[in-house]
C-alpha cells in the first residue's frame, strides 16, 4: 500500500529507527532496519542545481523496517514491512509504503 | 583502524565518467588521513601522472590502476572473431615502495600495467569515431590478460560490474561460482586476483547493495579468494553526483530520463569512518569487518609506487646513441657538429667576428655539457636534418631561437648574434628540465614527418603526444542541452552568443552581456533553461576527450613503451596517453613539430615560381632589408602576411610603420596579451615617432633599451638589466626573472636587486624606478627570440607578396592559411590586380595553379600570369569525381565530359551553375549559361547514367568527332551577374565574378556609404557609414577589463575596422556576433599615419536595409536571399 504521511520516529544513538507513531498507533521495530538510498530525478523536479546544492536532489534516504504494534495484544507474527524516507535537510520522516 | 585506502577511484580523466581532478582527490584523501590513494581511470592511465605528481607533493604513496573491459574471444563458424563481454574490472599495478616481502622488481608492475592498457587499446585498431568506439570498445582479451599476468605484477579486482558481480546480483549462485572459478584458473598466481566488495547502499538486494556485497564476500571466502573493500569512487563529494548524471548523459548520448541513471549519490570518496561502517554493515561481523579492511590495506601496501624507481620519474630520457648514429662521447660529437656549422652558417669569417661566435659557442657548450644534454641536442638536430633532407621547410619557434648551437645545427634559422638574442632564456644551469625546442614545418607535410620519425627511430622509441580537451563554454552548453533533452536548434542559438567568457561564470555573464539578454529572460521563465545554466557551469573545464596533440612527438629510448601506455591515434600511429603537462614529470623528451600552413604556402609559391619562370629561389637567403617589402608592409595591406594580418596588427602596422627586420620582431612581440596589458605599446610608439624623449633612467641602460626607446618589452631586456645592475650572470638573471612572477618569492628578488645594485653604486632613485618597472613587468613581457623566430616567416611572406603576388596568393589559396575566409583573398587579389581565372573543368586541378595568360589590355605592365581556381572549392563534389575530372582532362564537349568524368547529377548541375563548363561549351560555338544549363538538364534526365567504374567498356569518343556531334540547345537567356554571384557563393562560398556587395551598390551609394580605402582621406571624427562582409570579430583583452568588440568588414576595396564600446554593444546586441553583411555607422578615429578605424555607434543588417529600400523603390527585388 502506498502512503505518504509524516510520521514521528524515535531513533537510537546510531540514528536507526526503533519505533514510530502512525495514525495514532505506536509501532516497534522488530528486526535490524535496513537503510538505503533511492534515486531522485532532479531534471524533472529541481529548478536550480548549482554547485554545492547538495546530493539531496539526487537521492533520498530510505529505511525498510519490520515493525509491529507496540501495545502487546497482537503477537510479533503480525509484523509488517514499512518503508520510510528521511529528509536530511530537516530530519522529517515520512512513511511511504506498507506491506502487510 | 584509523586510515583507509581507496583502491578504486575514477578521476575526471576517465572521460565522461569521473568528475574530480586527481589533484583534488589526492588532497582530500590526505586530509582524511590516508597514506596512499589509487587512481583507476577508465580505459587508460590518463590521469596517472597528475595523480602521482599530486601524491608526491602531498607526501602520500601513489597507487595506479586502470578500469578495463575484459572480453572472451570466440571464433564463429564463418571464422569471424567475436568478443563477448566478461567483466569490467579494476587492475592495480604492484609497486616497489611496498613494505611487504612480496615487493616486486622496480618498474615491473608499472610496465605490466602499461602493456595491459596498450593491448586493450590496440583491439580497436585505428578507428576513433564514437560509433566505432561503441561497437569496438577498448577491451582486453581474457586470455591475453592471463598471459600478461602469469608472473604477476598487477592485481585484478572483480567488482559488481564483473561477471561474478552480475551473477550474484541475479541470484544465480551456480553461475557466480563458475565465474569466480574461471577467474581463478585464468589468474592462478597468488596475489593477482581479488574480489571487490562495494556497497553504494542501493535498494536491498539490488546491484551495489549491502546484500550484494555480502554475498560476493561470502562466495569469495568459500573459494578462498581475498576480498577488499572499495567504494568504486566517481567523485569527491555527494554534490558531484549531479555532475556525474550529466556526464552519463554525454557518454550514453541520451537525455536524462532516457537511460538507467546511477542508482544514487553514494560513489564519493568516503572518509575512513564511513568505510569502516560499510565494512561492518556488509559483513555484519566485527572480526570479519576488521579482516576486510586489513586485506584492503595489505593490497594497498603492495601497490604503493615508488615513482623514481617504478616509472623512471623525472629522469630525462633520450634515444640511445646507436639509434642516432653516433659513436663515442656525445659531447665531442656535438662540439664537432657545431664547429662545422660555423662554416655553413657564416662562411669564412675571421678575426673578431669569428672570436665572437667562438666565445658564444663555448659558453653554450659548457652549459649543455654541465647539464648532460648533448644527446638531446643531437637528437633534435638529427630530426631537423632529416626534415631538411625531405626537402621540407623548417623554422624554429620559441626561446630555442636564442641559441647559437641551435642555429649552427640547423634547428633554428635565426642568427642569435645578429639579432642580439640570449641563450640563457632558453637553457641554463639553474634549471635541469629538458628545454622545449619547437619546430615549425610545412603543415601539408607534417604527417610525412611523423611517419619518417617513427621509421628512423623505431616505433619502440617514438609515440605521438596526446591532448586532453576540456569542456569550454559552447561545448559544455551543448552537452548540457543534450542532457536536458533541449532542442538542438535552441541550444545552437544560445551557444552562438556565448562569446569569450568562461562557462564557469555563466550566470554572472547573463547579467552583464547584452547579447545574452534575451536568453536571460528565458532563464527566468523556463525552469529547464535555469538548469542549463547551472549544469553548464558544472561541466566547464572538465576533461572532455583525448585526441592527438597537434604537434607533439615523444622521443625516448627502447624502454619507452614500458613507461607509457599507447593507443591508436586518428592518423593510425601510436599515441601516448600522457599529455604535455606529463612530459616534464616523466622526463620525456617532447619535440613540438608544428605544421604551419604559411610554411606550406610559401613552399608552394616557391615551387610555382620555379615551375612557371624556371627560377629557383632560396627564401632563407633573401636579403632582409628589401625596401619594397617594407614599403608594402607600411601600406597596412598585410592580408596573408604571417602574424601581422589581424585587424589589430594592421592597425598597429599603420602606427608603427616598420622599416627594418628588428621592427617586425618588436611589432610581433608588442601585439601580445602581456605587452598590451602592460601598456607598452603607446610609450614605445611615442618614443619612436619622437612625441616623447626616450627615458633610459641610467646611462648604463641605454645600450639595452635603445631599440625600444626606453620601454622594457623583452625578457632579454630584464635579463640584461639585472645583469648590468647586480652583476649576476645572465643565467641567474633568468631565474630572478622567473621568480618575479611568483608572489611568494618576488620579495626575495627585490631584496637581492636592491642590495646588489646599491653595492654597485646605483642611486636609490634609479633603483626605485628600475624596480617599479621590473615589478610591473611580471608576466607581461615577451621573449625576443620567439618574436625574432616569428619575424622571419613574416618577412619572407611579405617579400613574396611584394615580388610574386600571383604565386604567393596561389600558395595562400591552396594551403588556406591565415585567419580570414578564402573569399577575402579574392578581394585582395582584385585589389592587387592579380587575375583570377574561374573554375574550368578543363584547366582546374586540386591546386590553385599559376597559368600564363594573354594580356587583357595593352598595358605593358599587366602581369602575364593568373591564378586558376581549384576544383575542390565546389561543395559536394566527391574525391572520386575530382580524380576522374583531373585524370580525364581535357574534355571536348559537355557530353564528352558527362561520359568520361561521370559526374553525379548534382555535381554536373553545380559545375554548370558556377560556369565551370563555359569553356568546354565554347569549343562548339557561343552559348549562354542558359543554353549550358538546358544541356545539363537534358543529360541529367537520361535514366541510365554512365557508371563510375573503371572496368566498364566505354564508347571510344576519339573515333568520331564529338564536337560535330554535340547538340547544344539555343535561345536560353544569359545568367545575370547577380545570379552568377549567388551561385558562386552558394557552392564555393566565394564571390568570384564580382564582390557580393556590388549587388547592393545602388542602395549603398544612395546612403553615402564610403569605401574602406577612402577612410584614410577623411578628417578625424567625421561621421561615416561603411559596409561589407564580416571577416573578423575579436574581443581582445583590455587593460580596463571592459569588453571591446572589434569587427572587420571587407568591401572589396580593403578592410575597415570598427570598434564597439559598451553603449554601441547594447544598441546593436542582436547583430554583434551573428550578422554577416553589415552597414556600420560611426566616427572616424585616426590611429596613425596610415591608420583609421571607426568608433561604431550603430550597425544594421544590410539585408534588412535592402528590403526596406526595395519596398521604398516600389519595385520587386531582383535577387533572392543570400548568405
Amino acid at each position: 500500500m502506498r502512503v505518504d504521511e509524516t510520521v514521528f520516529v524515535s531513533t537510537n544513538k546510531g540514528g536507526e529507527p526503533v519505533g514510530f507513531n502512525w495514525r495514532g498507533i505506536a509501532y516497534l521495530v522488530k528486526a535490524r532496519p535496513m537503510r538505503w538510498f533511492a534515486r531522485r530525478e532532479w531534471w524533472v523536479e529541481a529548478s536550480r542545481v548549482q554547485r554545492g546544492v547538495g546530493a539531496s536532489l539526487v537521492e533520498v534516504e530510505m529505511w525498510r523496517l519490520q515493525a509491529g504494534r507496540a501495545s502487546g495484544t497482537l503477537d510479533s507474527n503480525e509484523a509488517a514491512q514499512f518503508e520510510l524516507t528521511r529528509s536530511e535537510d530537516d530530519n522529517v520522516w515520512r512513511l511511504v509504503r506498507v506491506w502487510r | 583502524m584509523t586510515g583507509f585506502t581507496h583502491l578504486h577511484v575514477a578521476s575526471a580523466y576517465s572521460g565522461h565518467y569521473g568528475v574530480t581532478r586527481p589533484e583534488l582527490l589526492a588532497e582530500a584523501a590526505r586530509a582524511q588521513g590516508a597514506t596512499a590513494l589509487a587512481v583507476t581511470d577508465r580505459d587508460g592511465l590518463y590521469g596517472a601522472v597528475k595523480h602521482i605528481g599530486a601524491c608526491l607533493q602531498l607526501g602520500i604513496s601513489p597507487i595506479v590502476g586502470v578500469e578495463l573491459l575484459v572480453v572472451d574471444e570466440h571464433t564463429s563458424i564463418s571464422n569471424r572473431i567475436n568478443h563477448t563481454e566478461r567483466a569490467r574490472v579494476a587492475i592495480l599495478a604492484h609497486g616497489s615502495a611496498s613494505s611487504s616481502r612480496n615487493q616486486v622488481q622496480p618498474g615491473f608492475g608499472w610496465s605490466k600495467l602499461c602493456a595491459i592498457v596498450s593491448a586493450a587499446q590496440s583491439i580497436r585498431g585505428g578507428f576513433k569515431s564514437s560509433s566505432s568506439k561503441r561497437e569496438n570498445p577498448v577491451a582486453i582479451r581474457a586470455s591475453e590478460l592471463g598471459k600478461l599476468l602469469e608472473d604477476g605484477g598487477c592485481t585484478v579486482l572483480l567488482g559488481s560490474d564483473s561477471d561474478l558481480g552480475r551473477a550474484v546480483a541475479d541470484g544465480d549462485r551456480t553461475l557466480a561460482e563458475a565465474a569466480l572459478l574461471s577467474w581463478k584458473n585464468l589468474l592462478p598466481k597468488p596475489g593477482v586476483l581479488a574480489v571487490e566488495a562495494v556497497s553504494h547502499l542501493t535498494e536491498p538486494g539490488s546491484d551495489r547493495s549491502t546484500l550484494h556485497a555480502r554475498r560476493m564476500l561470502q562466495l569469495a571466502d568459500e573459494l578462498k579468494v581475498p576480498v577488499v573493500l572499495t567504494n568504486a569512487v566517481r567523485y569527491l563529494s555527494p554534490d558531484d553526483a549531479l555532475t556525474a548524471d550529466v556526464l552519463d548523459s554525454a557518454r550514453f548520448l541520451e537525455p536524462l530520463g532516457m537511460f538507467q541513471p546511477q542508482p544514487n549519490a553514494q560513489a564519493w570518496l568516503k572518509p575512513p569512518i564511513e568505510m569502516q561502517r560499510l565494512a561492518l554493515e556488509i559483513t555484519d561481523d566485527h572480526s570479519r569487518a576488521l579482516k576486510l579492511i586489513e586485506t584492503t590495506e595489505k593490497l594497498a601496501d603492495r601497490c604503493r609506487l615508488e615513482p623514481t624507481r617504478d616509472c623512471d620519474w623525472g629522469k630525462p630520457k633520450t634515444p640511445e646513441k646507436a639509434s642516432l648514429g653516433i659513436e663515442g662521447n656525445p659531447f665531442e660529437v656535438l662540439w664537432k657538429k657545431a664547429q662545422a656549422g660555423i662554416d655553413w652558417r657564416y662562411g669564412h669569417i675571421e678575426g673578431e667576428a669569428l672570436a665572437r661566435v667562438q666565445h658564444r659557442l663555448s659558453q653554450e657548450l659548457i652549459t649543455i655539457n654541465k647539464l648532460g644534454f648533448a644527446t638531446y641536442f643531437l637528437t633534435v638536430a638529427d630530426v631537423a636534418q632529416m626534415i631538411r633532407d625531405m626537402r621540407i621547410r623548417i623554422a624554429a619557434r620559441g626561446s630555442g631561437a636564442g641559441s647559437l648551437v641551435n642555429y649552427l645545427l640547423g634547428i633554428s634559422g635565426v642568427d642569435p648574434i645578429e639579432h642580439d638574442l640570449l641563450f640563457e632564456r632558453f637553457l641554463s644551469t639553474e634549471r635541469t628540465s629538458l628545454p622545449d625546442i619547437d619546430i615549425d614545418v610545412e603543415s601539408a607535410r607534417r604527417h610525412d614527418i611523423y611517419r619518417a620519425i617513427f621509421k628512423r627511430y623505431g616505433s619502440n622509441r617514438v609515440t605521438l603526444l596526446s591532448m586532453q580537451s576540456t569542456y569550454r563554454g559552447r561545448g559544455a552548453m551543448r552537452d548540457s542541452g543534450l542532457a536536458l533533452g533541449l532542442d538542438d536548434e535552441q541550444i545552437d542559438e544560445i551557444a552562438k552568443n556565448m562569446w569569450r567568457f568562461s562557462a564557469r561564470s555563466f550566470r554572472g555573464a547573463l547579467e552583464t552581456k547584452p547579447e545574452l539578454a534575451r536568453f536571460a529572460e528565458e532563464v527566468e521563465r523556463d525552469r529547464r533553461m535555469n538548469l542549463l545554466v547551472d549544469i553548464t557551469e558544472r561541466l566547464d573545464r572538465l576533461p572532455r576527450h583525448i585526441s592527438m596533440h597537434p604537434c607533439g612527438v615523444i622521443l625516448g629510448d627502447s624502454n619507452l613503451l614500458n613507461l607509457t601506455p599507447v593507443e591508436p591515434s586518428g592518423m593510425g600511429l601510436p599515441m601516448s596517453q600522457f599529455d604535455k603537462d606529463d612530459m616534464d614529470p616523466m622526463g620525456f623528451l617532447k619535440l613540438d613539430v608544428l605544421g604551419v600552413r604559411m610554411q606550406s604556402s610559401m613552399a608552394y609559391a616557391v615551387a610555382e615560381i620555379e615551375r612557371v619562370h624556371g627560377k629557383s629561389l632560396d627564401l632563407d637567403r633573401i636579403p632582409k632589408d628589401d625596401e619594397a617589402t617594407f614599403e608594402a608592409i607600411r601600406t597596412t595591406n598585410t592580408l596573408g602576411i604571417f602574424q601581422i594580418e589581424s585587424p589589430g596588427q594592421r592597425e598597429l602596422t599603420g602606427k608603427h610603420q616598420p622599416t627594418e627586420f628588428n621592427d617586425l620582431t618588436i611589432q610581433i612581440s608588442l601585439f601580445r596579451p602581456g605587452p598590451m596589458k602592460g601598456n607598452m605599446i603607446a610609450p614605445y610608439l611615442d618614443g619612436r615617432q619622437g612625441f616623447a624623449t626616450p627615458h633610459y633612467i641610467h646611462p648604463d641602460l641605454k645600450p639595452i633599451l635603445q631599440e625600444t626607446f626606453g620601454v622594457v618589452i623583452f625578457h632579454e631586456h630584464v635579463l640584461r638589466i639585472l645583469n648590468v645592475m647586480t652583476g649576476c650572470t645572465l643565467a641567474k638573471a633568468d631565474e630572478l626573472r622567473r621568480n618575479l612572477e611568483k608572489p611568494r618569492v618576488a620579495p626575495l628578488v627585490q631584496k637581492f636587486f636592491r642590495e646588489k645594485a646599491a653595492e654597485r653604486g646605483y642611486s636609490k632613485l634609479v633603483i626605485n624606478e628600475v624596480w617599479s618597472i621590473l615589478e610591473g613587468f611580471g608576466s607581461f613581457g615577451f621573449c625576443k627570440a620567439h618574436g625574432a623566430a616569428f619575424a622571419l616567416p613574416t618577412y619572407q611572406s611579405a617579400w613574396l607578396k611584394t615580388h610574386y603576388p600571383t604565386e604567393f596568393l596561389a600558395g595562400l589559396f591552396t594551403h588556406d592559411p591565415g585567419m580570414y575566409p578564402r573569399r577575402l583573398l579574392l578581394a585582395e587579389a582584385r585589389r592587387l590586380g592579380v587575375r583570377i581565372l574561374p573554375i574550368d573543368v578543363n584547366k582546374s586541378t586540386r591546386e590553385y595553379r599559376v597559368e600564363k595568360v594573354a594580356p587583357l589590355t595593352s598595358n605593358p605592365n599587366e602581369p602575364k600570369i593568373a591564378i586558376r581556381m581549384a576544383l575542390n572549392e565546389i561543395q559536394g563534389v566527391s574525391e572520386a569525381e575530382l580524380d576522374r575530372i583531373v585524370n580525364e582532362q581535357p574534355f571536348e564537349t559537355i557530353t564528352d565530359f558527362y561520359h568520361r568524368a561521370k559526374p553525379s547529377r548534382r555535381t554536373l548541375e553545380r559545375l554548370a551553375l558556377i560556369g565551370a563548363l563555359d569553356e568546354v561549351a565554347k569549343q562548339t560555338g557561343e552559348h549562354t549559361r542558359g543554353d549550358i544549363m538546358a544541356r545539363v538538364r537534358q543529360l541529367n534526365a537520361i535514366k541510365n547514367r554512365p557508371i563510375a567504374d573503371l572496368g566498364q567498356p566505354m564508347l571510344d569518343f576519339s573515333a568520331f568527332n564529338a564536337i560535330a556531334l554535340e547538340q547544344m540547345p539555343t535561345g536560353n537567356a544569359e545568367m545575370t551577374e547577380i545570379e552568377r554571384v549567388e551561385h558562386e557563393l552558394a557552392f564555393t562560398h566565394m564571390d568570384i565574378t564580382q564582390h557580393q556587395l556590388e549587388m547592393y551598390r545602388p542602395m549603398l551609394d544612395e546612403m553615402g556609404v564610403v569605401f574602406s580605402d577612402e577612410l584614410v582621406g577623411l578628417r578625424n571624427k567625421s561621421d561615416v557609414l561603411v559596409a561589407g562582409v564580416r571577416v573578423a570579430t575579436q574581443t581582445p583583452p583590455m587593460r580596463s577589463g571592459k569588453r571591446v568588440v572589434f569587427i572587420s568588414l571587407d568591401d572589396g576595396h580593403g578592410c575597415s575596422d570598427s570598434t564597439f564600446f559598451d553603449e554601441a554593444q547594447q544598441r546593436c546586441s542582436h547583430i554583434l556576433f551573428n550578422t554577416r553583411l553589415l552597414v556600420i555607422g560611426g566616427k572616424t578615429r585616426r590611429t596613425g599615419i596610415k591608420g583609421v578605424s571607426i568608433m561604431a555607434e550603430n550597425a544594421w543588417d544590410i539585408r534588412d536595409l535592402w528590403r526596406q529600400w526595395v519596398a521604398k523603390q516600389g519595385t520587386q527585388p531582383q535577387l533572392a536571399e543570400t548568405g
